[in-house]
């Protein structure tokens, strides 16, 4: 293992596209173990920096370090390999397969390559499946999910590679109230598996109930980082949010 | 899906298909080796564009180079048959990769498109080639056995069966199937989706290659414009899609009975065959566009109603 | 028809003034009335019994933070989505309209990012918003008015509209929904990416449209913007409205902050 005390290490990361920045010099860290929130409002370049970190991105500058290494040449299936799992917030399955198999797609190819045996892999997967409640419908296809299903197995999937890093892109989006304390919860016993996390969202109950740290992206730059609460009363973050006072 | 039972349904099938040439008249045994062969290019092609959902029109090129293979190496070199087979299945695949690498990383109708292009450059390029006889082709020697390029059609097919069963159920197999359901999903999973692309374009090339082979040495004759033919490449699609592309069987069925229709068609009611044997693809691609195989899975439950969900859910 | 010989922009567009009688009718005379209403995409439920009014000519803003649920307010009204609960337009019921009949009605959005004909110029993307009008005099004198409001739309009239700036591809959407003399016209996130010089641009121009008689929903995250310009607001937080009240009343509303950013006395 590195000596570095932070998993991850994003440092002057910058995206641009066809002359929009979307992303301009943007650097943090993320502590192993640690729940880091990233909030923003809409546009802010959250999911473009977020794609930067698990690689479905090329960062036009500026380096992403995962456990002391770079990592910013690496396509994204190789920092699956590393242990960078990811959800998104458009999201992802595989529609014509089968809930289990759509976990098992993470076992067979997550960390480390993966588990090349299929029958431990469909464990892995099963058990990733009942940690986030779809137990009972590993054998639906995935494409007759409904809403908060779709999304209970996007964080199925990115479990099921065994991820030391997870990063979770607005994953409490449309869902009612007791919905996101389950899944406030779920995030808890991740954590307690050791795995950190990145959470980026606009629900901010998840972000006060999780995030020990947050930072603030508003038109691709960092505004502000600190302590959770501290970070929500910043007049500066209000204003990013509310916009500026007529 | 596949229990012990259909195992043995399927041995035995495959044996009464073996026993043909004792029980069949020698017509039946030419139909049925261009049937057998047009399954195996089904089945190459569902590699492909069944599992990993990239449809290629370049197949029908892998299997002419299979056919020039074997006619180069018997003719031109004196080389026997199986050292034929091989050059062309090496042909075959070398030229897969290559394309692979260029050509994969397009999305799906660009893909198709490229490939495409392939198959007139290729006849072109061939046309000028001295070492395959230029646009006259080649003469094989000539082997009068039926029965021989009957068995081994059904042994190649049989190979490329087992194959895509392995396929099915592997490692390789279901991270095809995830680049053809979400090809960024797959990757931010894992998956090298480059490397099994191309590896899965190959396995598609080796028996649309072989396939080739056969028939070279079958046929006695080859050149440039009949064996680089694009139609070959739309026939081994659409028996694929009727049956059912991303299943075991599906292009094997397909194959069987679209070639029987298509036969008896032309039979019986000569002038209307091709616009009947058009209507029949239509009905398919509107009522049943996952094909035969799905149908089979899916009616048992749905009854009338599966008709009208596909109807439905082509309106998206 | 004297709306048409009028020597200039009548106050109010001719088809408001072709049914006094069922503009009498509806709730306590509200052009937009919402109550109770669900809403989602499939099995996820977004709007929970979401209820609102707009009044003809005010200006109604409606705020609250991404995921809020507000574009699928706008989505449910125009019956892009299915929903359950009660919306009535001008006194008729919209519950079994289709997309094509609010638009028909006079319910005009203007949809998030704009969604112009790129390849088209900004007359031809006007001329669409005109499309099912038949009345050719009528939309020559509509397209002036809207280059007397836009007059940057004026000197690009020939330009595609792909190749302007956010503002002006702004400009040009909002011009193309009032060529359909929209009684309501629905705004989402008109600010979205746009500087605040050019914001505050198209904020007066609201309120130059609200005085011709066009009523406005204005839909935003940017708070201050909205109730700038409103005359009363509403807050969405979680599918639900949370705060209603007049813009003066919600601009120093702590409820406000609280919907975009939780309770600041960090009290779960």
């Amino acid at each position: 293992m590195s000596a570095s005390p932070n998993i991850l290490d994003v440092r002057n990361a910058t995206k641009r596209f066809h002359g929009l920045v979307a992303v301009r010099d943007v650097s943090f860290h993320l502590g192993r173990g640690e729940i880091l929130g990233l909030i923003g409002p809409n546009g802010a370049g959250k999911t473009t920096l977020v794609g930067m970190v698990n690689g479905t991105l090329a960062p036009t500058s500026g380096d992403i370090l995962f456990d002391g290494a770079s990592v910013r040449s690496l396509p994204a299936f190789r920092r699956a390999h590393l242990g960078i799992g990811r959800t998104f917030q458009v999201m992802k399955p595989f529609p014509g397969m089968s809930v289990l198999e759509n976990a098992s797609i993470g076992a067979l190819f997550g960390a480390k390559g993966g588990e090349r045996n299929l029958r431990k892999a469909r464990e892995q997967a099963r058990e990733s499946l009942q940690f986030v409640g779809l137990g009972r419908r590993i054998g639906q296809r995935a494409d007759a999910l409904g809403g908060p299903d779709r999304k209970r197995l996007e964080l199925a999937k990115a479990l099921a590679m065994q991820p030391r890093l997870l990063l979770l892109d607005e994953v409490m989006a449309g869902l009612n109230h007791v919905e996101i304390e389950e899944v406030i919860e779920d995030i808890r016993k991740v954590r307690e598996r050791g795995i950190s996390i990145l959470v980026i969202e606009h629900v901010m109950k998840a972000i006060t109930s999780l995030a020990d740290r947050t930072f603030v992206l508003h038109h691709g730059e960092k505004i502000v980082e600190g302590p959770t609460d501290e970070v929500l009363r910043d007049p500066r973050v209000v204003e990013a949010y509310l916009g500026k006072k007529r | 899906m596949k229990t012990k039972a259909g195992i043995v349904v399927c041995a035995i099938v495959v044996a009464v298909l073996a026993a043909l040439p004792w029980y069949g008249n020698s017509v039946m045994v030419q139909f049925g080796i261009s049937v057998l062969l047009l399954a195996t290019l089904a089945q190459g092609w569902n590699i492909i564009g069944g599992y990993t959902g990239y449809a290629s029109f370049g197949n029908s090129v892998f299997y002419g180079l299979g056919a020039y293979g074997v006619a180069i190496a018997m003719v031109q070199l004196k080389l026997p048959f199986w050292v034929g087979m091989l050059l062309g299945l090496g042909l075959a695949v070398v030229f897969a990769a290559l394309l692979g690498l260029a050509v994969l990383r397009l999305r799906g109708h660009y893909f198709a498109i490229a490939t495409l292009g392939l198959a007139f450059i290729m006849t072109a390029i061939v046309s000028n080639l001295e070492i395959a006889g230029r646009n006259i082709g080649l003469v094989l020697p000539l082997l009068k056995s039926d029965l021989l390029f009957y068995e081994l059609a059904l042994a190649l097919l049989v190979l490329a069966t087992l194959t895509v069963f392995w396929l099915s159920r592997s490692r390789f197999g279901l991270g095809l199937i995830a680049i053809r359901e979400n090809e960024e999903g797959a990757a931010v999973m894992g998956v090298n989706t480059t490397l099994y692309k191309v590896l899965a374009f190959m396995l598609s090339a080796a028996f649309s290659g072989l396939a080739g082979g056969i028939y070279a040495y079958y046929i006695t004759f080859i050149d440039p414009v009949g064996v680089f033919d694009v139609a070959l490449n739309v026939k081994m699609i659409i028996m694929a899609v009727f049956g059912g592309p991303g299943s075991v069987l599906g292009p094997v069925v397909g194959a069987f009975v679209l070639s029987t229709i298509s036969e008896v068609l032309a039979t019986k009611v000569t002038s209307f065959a091709s616009m009947f044997f058009g209507v029949v693809i239509v009905i398919a691609v509107v009522f049943m566009p996952r094909g035969l195989a799905d149908f089979a899975e899916r009616f048992r439950r749905l009854r009338l109603r599966y008709f009208a969900e596909n109807v439905r859910a082509h309106r998206l | 028809m004297s709306a048409a010989t009028a020597p200039h922009p009548d106050p109010l567009p001719a088809s408001a003034k072709r049914e006094p009688s069922v503009r009498e009718a509806g709730e306590g005379n509200a052009l937009l009335h919402v109550a109770g209403l669900d809403a989602g995409y499939g099995e996820m439920q977004v709007l929970r019994k979401v209820s609102l009014d707009v009044r003809a000519a005010e200006i109604v803003a409606m705020v609250g933070g991404n995921g809020a649920g507000k574009t699928t307010l706008l989505r449910a009204i125009s019956r892009l989505i299915p929903s359950r609960g009660k919306i009535d337009f001008n006194g008729r019921p919209l519950a079994h309209a289709t997309a094509d009949d609010v638009f028909a009605m006079g319910l005009v959005q203007v949809p998030e990012g704009r969604q112009l004909f790129d390849r088209m110029s900004v007359e031809e993307n006007l001329r669409m918003g005109a499309y099912r009008r038949r009345d050719a005099d009528g939309i020559a004198q509509d397209l002036e008015r809207m280059y007397a409001i836009f007059p940057k739309l004026a000197e690009r009239r020939h330009q595609l509209a792909g190749s302007m700036s956010g503002g002006e591809q702004q400009m040009c959407a909002m011009a193309r929904a009032l060529m359909a003399r929209p009684r309501l016209m629905m705004v989402d996130e008109m600010s979205l990416g746009l500087a605040p010089v050019i914001v505050d641009l198209l904020l007066e121009t609201m309120t130059k449209i609200r005085n011709e008689g066009v009523t406005v929903l204005l839909v935003e995250q940017d708070v201050h913007a909205a109730l700038s310009v409103a005359d009363r607001g509403y807050v969405m937080e979680t599918g639900e409205i949370v705060r209603e009240g007049s813009a003066r009343a919600l601009e120093s509303d702590p409820e406000v902050q609280r919907a975009y950013l939780g309770d600041v006395t960090g009290a779960t």
